[in-house]
């Protein structure tokens, strides 16, 4: 067998004992979100399994509310990302390749807006939403959302677009064009690796988020999926297979939007660089 | 030089041939757009600003308010100075929360970086397969923490299948209560908390490793660099400024690492895995005592602010 | 390159902004809101942290069963139980805040009332005449007004399987000394006499011990007045519950620590542990079927001439004085504190809770049937720790007793640190 045969089995070998590592405590999940109730209760965890039960799904979908949970979750993150986009790299692309005034103070002060723990600022954004009334609604948790990743994705984007080269943008300027058209035609297609990066990163960080929902929310229809999730578990006594189950469900869409992305910013660079 | 249509353009950090390249600090300084920038740019920054200043910075400045007082949620809240900041000094909890933490972002912070890294090289070729290793990296990060906090419990406790591992292979004396043994609580969490952020550490480095020009790599193969010399000479350099995203990154989740220990042992048994993100967290939420717990979370931000803005500063007076 | 101009506007309008939200900031997240849009009429809501799948399908069969004999409508919105309860004076002290609330009577409730945040439900009392008093002192305040309109309560009691005790020769002890004699029997049978699930999530089922410890060997009111900050944790009392405590501490789980309550529950079921203190929210933790085997006898009494007291954890509902709804919201109390509400709430949610109208049907099983007489012959009733003092205490309750459990022989600093912190909880109370 040739060293290249050798290497490539030696690679999936490596891989695939990694992956399997990784996936444990997710295999594990979906052996309990196949277990009976009563089989949970009475043989506990650790237990292997005495029963299927595919209902579970069901029961987490329309009873445990999965179903209005993950809409409310889409309503929330889809747009919630594609502003941060925007804004971020907007911000981004003046930030890097203008002579703005303290720019660098900038750059700085919207990062830190991320170092703040969220918990703290739990109770003040709770009752600014109260004050302005705009408690209780979906478009207000979108606010927040992008407010709050903000910092990071200008932050992030700027350092990919300084790397741009300068001359790409003076070439586009003495042809005539505006800024807006430089960020939009020049700027923005060759930051895509990180904005899909980004983008399916935002995304699975908005989809799943739980502070900001309970926060700024009340009314249960309206919670994405982890409040819902949480809310299936009990005072006391929690049903973890029905949870399990929910909790499968409400990964699907992030592992669909990070699988259908990574092919965006892995892929698209071509490397064949302006000589 | 003529500029070639958009789509095979790529942007690349510094070549070795000294060109009208973009910098880190090699050749000319790259010139720019117009000297004054346009109200339109200026709107590009403030329409940004202003989101998250009304969604963070005042709610901060609130948060900061809060913490020169004494509240408990309900009542008025009293002025008190400086008081919950001296209240830090002399409180034993918040000594062990601090060194914890420290411990955490050495540990944690180190682990995940290096980790992360390393399954980034390991996977960044593009060959069959290789989405299904990756999303199984990833998986952890979009799993929500309600299950997965449940499964590491069950893996941790006495009769889990991490004891049972360690006494298949002959490892029994190793055996503990892991969640529950003051000695290993926080050490225990970092393992969960490690498997969800390397899969997202992984992804910002892939992204980073294929921005870098394959030229170079060619140029050092022709030198005669050995595939670790390449890594020291070519990879890391040019992963510059993805470290100073990665270590950010870094930094803000050991503060969100919270969800992880709140959710396992809340910082118990009896302290020794409190951090102070979960002490801040107990102490507004638990013990309703917001000035105090504001003022934790001020003494946070700045711990974070101070390590992130010496590396940051650093790094932008390089590559200007 | 003169950035002067577009510097100074800018600075300008920066200072201008900090200057307008320094003015504004003052008050903004501390202030109680007072009114908001005053929308009279609509449903009532009602935020519940009854999370737990029986429970919440419950709730819902009442909030219907409401709806079809009343003129007003109940929206229900069910939140994690984790999530509720650091939220609660965020709700309550909202613009508009919702209507009603599930909780429990007690330390939140008082502190609620005096700040005014809770609606006054004297009225709806005058229709509950029937009530115990004990429940009417309960809901209270300190102001001489009813602020809580209470639906059931339960009771903790050591649970057992009857087929075990039966396999082992044991019958119920009554005294203490029959209790350590059990543990033995137990013990010598290669099986954990005492499980505890005081693990991850669930510190707090360690103060049931220290609860009952103290009432039975100090009273139910040094309870209550240690719980309220009026003794000190270094009391020789206090000493004496824990030497108490540690001469069954050999035959509690040695892992008790480190598992959960839930899973703790599951030995019982499966027969890896003799005897669990726990409320009767355990029978939802009970698979189907296996209810029939479990039977529990009431924690032994240590010194006979300290009279009886057991905790009776109650739960109920307030609403907020700001409701725009007052009407609806009293209507609506009043018809819970009836006994059909109270029938459909006990029959349709987990069926081992005890309605609080004593008009209304128990349920009939034998062990709900036990409790009760086992509640009515109480001298004094006890509410549970964190629901007579503060969760604050609670927190420094877990730190204490766990690391008393895990290291009894550190007592006396373990009991300094507890004392130290307690004081500093009621500071901040």
């Amino acid at each position: 067998m040739s060293t290249k045969r050798l290497r490539t089995i030696g690679f999936h070998t490596g891989a695939s004992v990694l992956s399997l590592l990784w996936f444990l405590p997710i295999a594990l999940i979906l052996v309990i979100s196949f277990r009976s109730t009563d089989d949970v209760l009475g043989n506990g965890l650790n237990a292997l399994p005495h029963s299927f039960a595919p209902g579970n799904y069901s029961a987490a979908w329309s009873g445990g509310g999965m179903q209005q949970a993950l809409i409310n979750s889409a309503i929330v993150a889809v747009p919630a990302v594609l502003l941060t986009l925007l804004l971020g790299s907007m911000a981004a692309f003046a930030l890097s390749r203008y002579r703005i005034p303290f720019r660098r103070t900038l750059i700085l002060l919207m990062l830190g807006g991320n170092l703040l723990p969220p918990q703290i600022l739990l109770v003040p954004v709770a009752k600014l939403s109260q004050v302005f009334g705009l408690y209780d609604s979906l478009a207000t948790l979108i606010v927040v959302e992008i407010g709050f990743g903000l910092g990071f994705y200008v932050f992030v984007l700027q350092g990919f677009m300084r790397t741009i080269p300068g001359e790409i943008q003076q070439a586009a300027l003495l042809d005539g064009a505006s800024a807006w058209q430089v960020y939009f035609r020049i700027v923005l297609p060759l930051t895509r690796p990180a904005l899909a990066a980004l983008g399916a990163l935002a995304f699975t960080w908005i989809f799943n988020d739980l502070l900001w929902p309970i926060t700024v929310l009340i009314t249960q229809s309206k919670m994405p999926v982890t409040p819902a999730l949480l809310s299936l578990q009990g005072q006391f006594v929690s049903y973890w297979n029905v949870i399990a189950a929910g909790s499968v469900i409400a990964a699907i869409p992030t592992v669909a939007v990070f699988l259908r992305f990574q092919k965006h910013f892995i892929a698209g660079l071509n490397l064949g660089a302006v000589k | 030089m003529t500029v070639a249509s958009t789509n095979s353009v790529t942007p690349t950090n510094a070549r070795p041939v000294a060109s009208r390249a973009t910098g880190r600090g090699r050749g000319p300084k790259r010139s720019w757009g117009p000297g004054r920038p346009s109200p339109l740019v200026l709107a590009f920054v403030l329409v940004p600003l202003l989101v998250e200043s009304v969604s963070v910075f005042w709610p901060a400045v609130q948060g900061f308010y809060i913490s020169l007082t004494n509240w408990n949620g309900v009542n008025p809240p009293s002025f008190a100075g400086f008081g919950n900041y001296s209240k830090m000094f002399g409180d034993p909890v918040f000594r062990k929360a601090l060194e914890d933490t420290a411990i955490w972002l050495v540990l944690f912070g180190g682990l995940s970086a290096a980790g992360g890294l390393g399954c980034a090289l390991f996977l960044q070729r593009e060959r069959r397969g290789i989405a299904v290793y990756r999303a199984a990296l990833f998986l952890p990060v979009v799993f929500s923490l309600t299950a997965t906090a449940l499964m590491w419990q069950t893996l941790y406790q006495p009769n889990g299948m991490v004891n049972g591992l360690l006494s298949s292979i002959g490892l029994g004396g190793w055996q503990h209560a892991w969640l529950a043994d003051s000695s290993t609580a926080l050490y225990a969490q970092i393992v969960p908390a490690l498997w969800r952020e390397i899969g997202y550490v992984m992804v910002l480095y892939l992204a980073g490793l294929k921005g870098i020009d394959p030229a170079l790599y060619e140029a050092a193969k022709v030198d005669g660099a050995s595939a670790w010399q390449q890594f020291r000479n070519v990879t890391l350099p040019q992963l510059r400024s993805v470290n100073a995203v990665v270590l950010s990154v870094i930094i803000i989740d050991s503060l969100r690492s919270f969800d992880v220990v709140w959710a396992l042992t809340q910082g118990g048994p009896y302290n020794s895995s409190q951090l102070l993100s979960t002490y801040m967290y107990q102490t507004a939420f638990v013990n309703t005592d917001f000035g105090y717990g504001c003022a934790l979370a001020v003494a946070i931000f700045v711990l974070a602010f101070g390590v992130i803005v010496s590396y940051l500063v650093r790094a932008f007076k390089e590559s200007d | 390159m003169s950035y002067s101009p577009t510097f100074s506007r800018r600075g300008l309008l920066a200072g201008a902004g900090a200057l307008g939200a320094g003015l504004a900031l003052g008050g903004c997240a501390t202030a109680t809101s007072t009114g908001g849009s005053a929308q009279q009429g609509g449903a009532v809501t009602l935020q519940s942290d009854l999370s737990s799948p029986l429970a919440e399908k419950a709730m819902q069969s009442l909030v219907a069963a409401y709806g079809k004999q009343s003129k007003y409508t109940v929206k229900l919105n069910t939140v994690a139980a984790t999530t509720y309860q650091p939220l609660l004076p965020t709700y309550l002290t909202s613009a508009n805040p919702p209507d009603v609330y599930t909780w429990y009577a007690g330390s939140d409730a008082d502190h609620y009332s005096s700040r005014g945040l809770l609606l006054d439900v004297s009225s709806v009392w005058k229709t509950m005449s029937n009530y115990q008093p004990a429940l009417k002192t309960l809901s209270t305040d300190a102001a001489g007004k009813q602020i809580f309109v209470p639906t059931d309560y339960y009771w903790w009691g050591v649970f057992y399987r009857k087929s075990q005790f039966a396999k082992w020769g044991l019958s119920e002890p009554k005294t203490w000394s029959d209790f350590l004699n059990v543990c033995a029997t137990i013990k010598a049978k290669g099986v954990t006499p005492i499980g505890l699930g005081a693990g991850t999530g669930t510190a707090w089922v360690a103060s049931a011990w220290f609860d009952y410890f103290d009432i039975r060997l100090n009273g139910a009111e040094y309870h209550r007045d240690l719980l309220q900050g009026k003794h000190s944790f270094t009391d020789s009392k206090v000493v004496d519950v824990f030497n108490t405590w540690k001469q069954v501490l050999p035959y509690f789980d040695p892992n008790g620590t480190a598992v959960s309550w839930q899973e703790a529950s599951n030995q019982l079921i499966q027969g890896q542990c003799g005897m669990l203190l726990t409320g009767t929210f355990f029978a939802d933790a009970v698979p189907k079927g296996s209810l029939d085997d479990l039977d529990f006898f009431k924690f032994p009494v240590i010194d006979a001439s300290v009279p009886d007291a057991e905790e009776a954890p109650t739960d109920g509902l307030f609403a907020s004085s700001k409701t725009h709804n007052s009407a609806a919201v009293l209507d609506f109390m009043t018809w819970m504190a009836t006994p059909e509400a109270q029938n459909l709430w006990t029959q349709t949610s987990s069926g081992t809770v005890i309605p609080a109208n004593p008009q209304a049907t128990s349920p009939s099983t034998a062990l709900v049937q036990k409790g009760k007489a086992m509640l009515a012959a109480a001298s004094d009733l006890t509410q549970f720790f964190n629901r007579d003092s503060t969760d604050a205490l609670q927190n420094t309750a877990n730190t204490a007793l766990i690391d008393f459990i895990q290291n009894p022989g550190k007592l006396d600093s373990i009991l300094s640190t507890w004392q130290s912190q307690a004081q500093q909880a009621w500071k901040t109370a």
